[in-house]
C-alpha cells in the first residue's frame, strides 16, 4: 500500500477517471449554471445575453429575502433537532446496559429508508388543519385551538423543517453511532478511574472525540436546510403565497413554471455560493480549533 | 421422436415470432403525451384510441400520461430533444416551443383533413396563434368558471341565492354559524385561486385577469384593487374552509358533494360530477356583484374561456405528417366523446352529434351562452408564463387571509413591472 501511495503515477492513474467524470458531470454543469445565469433564456430557445439583469431582479425581489430567511430557519431547525436528538439517542444505544438496544437502533433509522413522498403524505395528514392527528390530540387535551400548521404564513416553514428533521435524524444518528463505536474503551475506563460519571465521561470524551463526525453532520444539515425543496414542493407548494419559498424553490418555479431559465439559474448560482460559503465557514471553524489543539499539544501558546 | 417434436414446435414458434415481428414492423408507433388522469380525460382518450384503430389500422399510440407539473416534463423533454410525436399543450408552452421551432405549423394538415371546416366560428379565435398560424388542434370549446351551489343547504338555512357581495357575506355568516363551509376551494392549486379572484375582478372590469396578462390593465387600477379588497374581506369573514391553501381538489370536492360545503368553484366540466353527487340540489349561479345593477350587467361576463391549445406535433418526428393527421383525428374524436360520453357539448368542433340527455345545469349553461358578451381566461390560457405563475401565487396568498391587499397589489405590481 505504501508503495502505491508514494508513487505519483499510480495516484494520478487512480484519480484521473473519477476526476474526469466529476469535471464532466459536476464541475462543467456548475460552470454552465453561472454562464447561463447571465442570459435571458427559456430553456429551449435562443439565449440572449442580459448581463447581471437576472441577479439585479433576484436581489430586488422580496421573495429572495423570504427565501433566504426560510433557508436559514430550515437549516437552524434541522441542525439543532438532528444533532441534539441524534447525539442523545446514539449515546443511549451505545450504552451496554441499555435494554432493547438493537430495536431502538433500527427504529430510529426507519424514517430514513422511507420514501420522502410517503413521509410527506403521512405528515400532511397529521398536520391537517381540520382532520389532522395533531390538532385532534390538542383537542383531546382540552385545547380549542385549531392550528393551521401548513397554511400559516409564519409557521409553515418550521412545520416543514420539522418533517425533514424527523425523517433524516436517523442518518445523523447512524453516523454518530459509528463514530462512538470507533472510540477506544480505554478513554472511558480512564474517566471511570478518575471518578467521572457516565454523563461527564460522554461530555468530556465522546463529544470532543466526535468532532470530525459532527463536522460532517453539520455540513449535511446546514447545506440541506439551505437547499430545502422536496417537503415544500409536496406539502405546501411554496405557499401560502411565497411564505415557504426557498432559493431552490425559486429556481424550480422560475425554470419550469415561468420558463425563465436564466433567472432560475441566477438563483441556483446564489445557492451554490451560499453552500460554498457555509462549507468554507465550517472548515475554517473546525480547522482553527484543530490548529489550536496542535499548538497546545506542541507546548506553544494557544 | 420426442426430439423431433420439440424441434418442430420450436420451428413453428420461430416462424410465428417472425410473423408477429413483421406485422409489428408494419405498424407505426407514435408517442403521445396526453392527459390521462380522471374520467374527463380517460374516457375521451380511450374512445379516440378505439376509433383510431379503425381509421388508422397501421398506427399504434404509445401513451405517456401527462404529469400535473405545469409543463415541466414537457419542457425537460424538449430541452433534451426527446419530445414525443404528439403532445397536448397550452398557450404558455406553445409560445415557448414556437421560439425554439419545436412545434409544427399545422395549417396545411388542418386544411387537408377537413379540420378547419368543422371548427365552430366562436372557437376560431383559439385555433390561430397571434402570428396567424395553427400550432395545435383544439377540442375544448369555450369553458367557464362556474360557482356551484347546493340549493338544499341554502333553503335549509333560510338563505336566498346571493346576488351581491353583501348578501354573500350574510350567507357566509349564517353558514359559518351552522358549521357549514360557505365555499370549498381547492386553494392548493393556483389556477383556482386565480379564478376566484377573476370572478370578482370581472364584476369591476370585464377583462378580468386576461386584461392584466395582455397589459391592457394594471393591478393598481381601481377595479383590481377593489376586487382584491372584496376577496380579502370575504376571506376574513370566513368564506373558505380552514387550511384552504393546503386543500386539494379531492378534499374540496368531497366537502361539496357530501353537503358539508354550500358552494364550490370549478370549471363547467364539473357539472357531471356535481349532478351525480347532489342531483337537482346542485346548480350554478351567476357571480355575485357589488350591487343589483352590476349583477344584472355582469350576467353576460364570465370568467374562464377558451385558449390556443390542444394536440400539437413535434416537427422533428420521423412521421410528422402522419402524426399531424392523427392529432387532428384524435381532437375530433375527443369532441365526439365529450358530447356523447361526458355530456359536455362545449367543444371546438361541429362533429354533427347532439346529446338530448344533458344534465339540467348544462342545459342552463348552453341557454345562457348566446347572451354572453365576453369571457376572460383560465390560467393555462394566459400568454405570459411569469404572470401566470404570479397570479396563482399571490391570489393564493390573498385567500389565505394572511396577506394584505397592499401586499397583494405591490407584489403583483413588482412582477408585472418586470414582465
Amino acid at each position: 500500500m505504501k508503495r502505491y501511495l508514494s508513487n505519483p503515477l499510480a495516484i494520478i492513474l487512480f484519480i484521473t477517471p473519477t476526476l474526469g467524470l466529476f469535471t464532466i458531470f459536476v464541475f462543467s454543469s456548475i460552470l454552465k449554471v453561472f454562464y447561463y445565469s447571465f442570459f435571458d433564456w427559456n430553456g429551449v430557445g435562443t439565449a440572449v445575453f442580459t448581463g447581471v439583469e437576472n441577479y439585479s431582479k433576484l436581489f430586488s425581489s422580496s421573495t429572495f429575502a423570504t427565501a433566504n430567511a426560510n433557508g436559514f430557519k430550515f437549516a437552524l431547525v434541522i441542525t439543532v433537532y438532528q444533532l441534539f436528538f441524534a447525539s442523545i439517542f446514539a449515546i443511549a444505544v451505545s450504552d451496554r446496559w441499555m435494554p432493547f438496544r438493537k430495536f431502538f437502533r433500527t427504529a430510529y433509522f426507519i424514517p430514513v429508508v422511507l420514501s420522502v413522498t410517503v413521509v410527506c403524505q403521512l405528515w400532511t395528514s397529521i398536520l391537517d388543519a381540520d382532520n389532522g392527528l395533531l390538532n385532534a390530540l390538542l383537542r383531546a387535551v382540552g385545547s380549542d385551538s385549531r392550528q393551521n400548521w401548513l397554511g400559516s404564513r409564519y409557521g409553515a416553514i418550521y412545520a416543514l423543517a420539522f418533517v425533514n428533521a424527523w425523517q433524516w435524524m436517523g442518518y445523523q444518528f447512524a453516523l454518530i453511532v459509528a463514530g462512538i463505536k470507533s472510540i477506544s474503551t480505554e478513554y472511558y475506563e480512564a474517566a471511570e478511574i478518575d471518578g467521572a460519571s457516565a454523563t461527564r465521561a460522554h461530555w468530556h470524551v465522546t463529544i470532543p472525540l466526535l468532532k470530525e463526525t459532527y463536522f460532517f453532520c453539520l455540513l449535511v444539515s446546514v447545506t440541506g436546510g439551505i437547499k430545502a425543496f422536496t417537503e415544500i414542493q409536496i406539502m405546501t407548494g411554496g405557499g401560502p403565497g411565497t411564505a415557504t419559498h426557498t432559493l431552490t424553490y425559486i429556481m424550480y418555479r422560475a425554470a419550469f413554471v415561468s420558463h425563465r431559465y436564466g433567472y432560475g439559474l441566477a438563483a441556483a448560482a446564489v445557492l451554490v455560493l451560499e453552500c460554498l460559503a457555509v462549507i468554507l465557514l465550517l472548515n475554517y471553524l473546525f480547522r482553527d480549533r484543530e490548529a489550536k489543539q496542535l499548538r497546545r499539544l506542541a507546548g506553544g501558546k494557544p | 421422436m420426442f426430439k423431433k417434436a420439440i424441434c418442430l414446435a420450436l420451428a413453428i414458434l420461430m416462424v410465428m415470432a417472425m410473423g408477429t415481428a413483421a406485422s409489428a414492423e408494419d405498424k407505426v408507433v407514435l408517442k403521445i403525451y396526453a392527459q390521462y388522469a380522471d374520467d374527463d380525460t380517460k374516457v375521451p382518450y380511450d374512445y379516440a384510441v378505439e376509433k383510431l384503430a379503425e381509421a388508422f389500422p397501421n398506427v399504434e399510440l404509445e401513451l405517456i400520461p401527462q404529469a400535473q407539473d405545469d409543463g415541466a416534463t414537457l419542457l425537460a423533454l424538449a430541452a433534451a430533444g426527446n419530445l414525443p410525436d404528439i403532445y397536448q399543450t397550452g398557450s404558455g408552452i406553445l409560445s415557448t416551443f414556437r421560439e425554439s421551432n419545436q412545434i409544427m405549423v399545422l395549417d396545411d394538415v388542418a386544411q387537408s383533413t377537413g379540420f378547419l371546416d368543422k371548427v365552430y366560428p366562436s372557437c376560431e379565435t383559439f385555433l390561430y396563434a397571434d402570428d396567424g398560424h395553427i400550432y395545435a388542434f383544439p377540442y375544448a370549446g369555450q369553458e367557464y368558471v362556474l360557482l356551484y351551489v347546493n340549493k338544499a343547504l341554502f333553503a335549509a338555512n333560510g338563505l336566498e341565492i346571493p346576488t351581491t357581495f353583501d348578501e354573500l357575506k350574510h350567507c357566509v355568516e349564517v353558514f359559518t354559524a351552522a358549521d357549514i363551509v360557505p365555499l370549498a376551494l381547492f386553494g392548493q392549486e393556483g389556477w383556482i385561486t386565480a379564478s376566484m379572484y377573476d370572478i370578482i375582478a370581472t364584476r369591476f372590469n370585464a377583462g378580468g385577469i386576461k386584461a392584466l396578462d395582455t397589459g391592457a390593465a394594471s393591478i393598481t387600477d381601481e377595479a383590481y384593487v377593489s376586487a382584491a379588497t372584496v376577496l380579502s374581506e370575504l376571506t376574513q369573514a370566513g368564506l373558505f374552509q380552514n387550511g384552504v391553501t393546503t386543500t386539494n381538489y379531492d378534499q374540496a370536492s368531497e366537502l361539496f358533494k357530501t353537503g358539508k360545503a354550500a358552494m364550490f368553484l370549478n370549471g363547467q366540466w364539473y357539472i357531471e360530477d356535481a349532478t351525480k353527487a347532489l342531483g337537482d340540489d346542485a346548480t350554478w349561479i351567476y357571480y355575485p356583484a357589488y350591487d343589483a345593477a352590476s349583477y344584472e350587467a355582469g350576467k353576460a361576463v364570465f370568467a374562464g374561456g377558451g385558449s390556443v391549445s390542444g394536440y400539437a406535433v413535434n416537427p422533428a418526428s420521423p412521421n410528422a405528417t402522419l402524426a399531424a393527421e392523427v392529432a387532428a383525428f384524435i381532437s375530433e374524436k375527443y369532441c365526439e366523446a365529450k358530447i356523447t360520453l361526458r355530456n359536455n357539448p362545449l367543444v371546438a368542433l361541429d362533429v354533427g352529434l347532439t346529446n338530448d340527455t344533458l344534465p339540467a345545469m348544462m342545459k342552463e349553461l348552453v341557454a345562457a351562452i348566446p347572451a354572453m358578451t365576453s369571457t376572460t381566461a383560465f390560467t393555462w390560457g394566459l400568454t405570459n408564463a411569469t404572470f401566470t405563475d404570479s397570479i396563482g401565487t399571490w391570489t393564493q396568498a390573498l385567500v389565505s387571509g394572511q396577506y394584505t391587499v397592499d401586499e397583494f397589489v405591490s407584489e403583483l405590481g413588482e412582477v408585472m413591472a418586470g414582465m
